[in-house]
């Protein structure tokens, strides 16, 4: 009975371990080559375009230029207070709008007649369009980093909320049956199995909301504001300085990829298991570590 | 042990019957019939409206710790190593110490999975996950184990090795077992009593004894006295077989 070929069932460990790591990187190299050259072409096409004044300058300037008001940018310092800001209010508010959605969250999939009150007005505040508010927060907190934060926190609320309550409320029965059945207390079943099953969803979420909490703060600082990246954006549009202004427009798609990067960095190590290169790793680590142990 | 659910007029009626220690008992029937709902009683996992049933002597109030239940699905973690899913009813009763961890290298060596300790689930096959459920199952050292069809949904080779796994660790350690099934052949290869049930309401529709001698083989099923009985199961099902 030992023997019966067990190997021979599918899914052996040795299928799924990472090929060879210069192999991997070639692959994804490879991988990567078509959305290059559409890069090419089209900044190409842009900058033949801009240097034959087929565009006016004024409205779309070269990517060369753009490029050098991007570095100018950055090496005269200007560029630094602005972006701190923004990123300060951005990653401030995310933490404060999404904290408190998980907890809301949990509490709503605790406690039903919570949820019963608190549902309808997460629905009104989710269907009016919370941009409107960015003008009623900066009367109230003023022109400093707080409106900015509360905007951010607000917008980025909803997505974390509701895929909390769904990831804690679409949980498997019979698992729960089973988690009863071995006699698991209620917090052992929410921190055992629960919360761990939500995470996918709930990760998620927060990755929509990162990418929410920067256009938060940012509508906040078109509102008014007196640091920011929004600001800087407003003042070179406002003096035709399309250059500088496509300049932070870089900036900000760039901040926007890194926060997005940054989430997906943790969802891949917090949520290991959606994702088979990590399962993987973790496998033949935890092989390794306890080969070593009983040695 | 004694049980003897009375159940309200949605799932199960006038039942009753009693499970000695060591005894493997299965409960067969067509969908509907309410064998589920009696392992369900039997773990107090649901209530009864009325009737009486005990467990070890003591009347069934609440989920039981003195037993252990096992699923049509292997229900693994799928964030935790087999290794660690295995160990799971320890944890929530208390500390996985060396000692635990040993007993479930053990019981996977035995069940065949020596190589997969850190396997996590979506790198198992259907079988191997079922294997992972019964080591999770027998960690818990109880010995009245409820089992709820649960090989229904593995292939034909794999439940045939795994049935006959399930009789191999029974008698080494003197388990008592409840056993559903929709499979005649496998309740009377298994048992040593049949309760045979029909549905609407769920009603035990008799007893049926198997005296067959074990250890039992597949070369069993081939004999007369074997397809006899499946026969005489068969008729009690009637018009619902």
């Amino acid at each position: 009975m030992r023997s019966e070929g067990v190997a021979s069932e599918a899914g052996s460990p040795r299928d799924v371990e990472p090929a060879d790591p210069v192999g991997a990187i070639t692959k994804r190299v490879t991988a990567a080559i078509p959305s290059f050259i559409v890069a090419v072409i089209v900044i190409g096409g842009w900058e033949a375009a801009a240097r034959a004044e087929l565009v006016n300058r004024l409205i779309v300037p070269a990517p060369t230029k753009i490029f050098s008001a991007f570095v100018e940018l950055f090496s005269s310092g200007l560029v630094w207070e602005h972006l701190r800001a923004t990123v300060f209010a951005t990653t401030a508010g995310f933490a404060l709008g999404s904290g408190a959605a998980f907890i809301i969250g949990v509490l709503c999939s605790f406690w039903r007649p919570f949820r019963k009150v608190v549902e309808p007005y997460m629905i009104t505040l989710q269907v009016t369009p919370r941009v409107a508010l960015a003008p009623l927060f900066v009367t109230w907190l003023g022109f400093g980093l707080s409106p900015k934060i509360v905007m951010a926190a607000t917008i980025c609320f909803f997505p974390v909320f509701v895929n909390t309550l769904t990831g804690l409320l679409t949980t498997d029965e019979e698992a729960l049956e089973m988690l009863r059945s071995m006699g698991a207390t209620k917090r052992q079943t929410f921190t055992q199995f629960t919360l761990p099953s939500a995470l996918p969803i709930i990760f998620a979420g927060l990755k929509t909301a990162m990418t929410l909490a920067l256009i938060g703060a940012l509508v906040a600082e078109f509102v008014g504001t007196s640091q920011g990246l929004g600001l800087l954006i407003d003042r070179f549009t406002f003096r035709l300085a399309m250059e500088e202004s496509f300049a932070v427009l870089l900036t900000l798609a760039l901040l926007g990829l890194f926060l997005y990067g940054l989430m997906e960095w943790l969802d891949r190590r917090v949520v290991y298991w959606t994702h088979e290169e990590r399962l993987s790793r973790r496998e033949m680590r935890s092989r390794l570590r306890s080969g070593r142990e009983r040695r | 042990m004694k049980v003897f659910p009375r159940g309200g007029v949605v799932a199960v009626e006038d039942i009753s019957f009693d499970v000695r220690q060591g005894e493997f008992i299965s409960l067969v029937g067509p969908s509907g019939c309410g064998k589920s709902t009696i392992l369900r009683l039997v773990a107090g996992l649901i209530g009864k409206s009325s009737g009486s049933l005990h467990v070890h002597g003591s009347e069934v109030l609440g989920p039981r710790q003195d037993l252990a239940m096992m699923f049509q699905r292997p229900i693994l973690l799928p964030w935790k190593t087999a290794i660690e899913n295995v160990t799971l009813p320890v944890r929530i009763k208390g500390r996985v110490d060396e000692v635990t961890l040993k007993e479930a290298r053990g019981l996977l060596g035995f069940l065949g999975l020596e190589q997969f300790h850190h396997a996590y689930p979506q790198h198992l096959s259907g079988g191997m996950q079922q294997r992972v459920a019964l080591a999770r199952l027998l960690i818990t050292g109880n010995e009245l184990l409820l089992m709820d069809e649960p090989f229904a949904a593995l292939d034909e080779f794999t439940r045939e090795r795994l049935t006959l796994e399930l009789l191999r660790i029974q008698s080494r350690i003197n388990a008592t077992v409840m056993f559903v099934t929709h499979s005649i052949i496998e309740a009377v290869f298994l048992a040593d009593r049949v309760l045979v049930m029909t549905p609407l309401p769920g009603r035990l529709a008799g007893i049926v004894e198997v005296p067959l001698e074990r250890p039992r083989t597949i070369d069993l099923m081939r004999t007369p006295e074997f397809n006899d009985l499946v026969f005489k199961v068969r008729g009690m099902l009637g018009e619902h077989a």
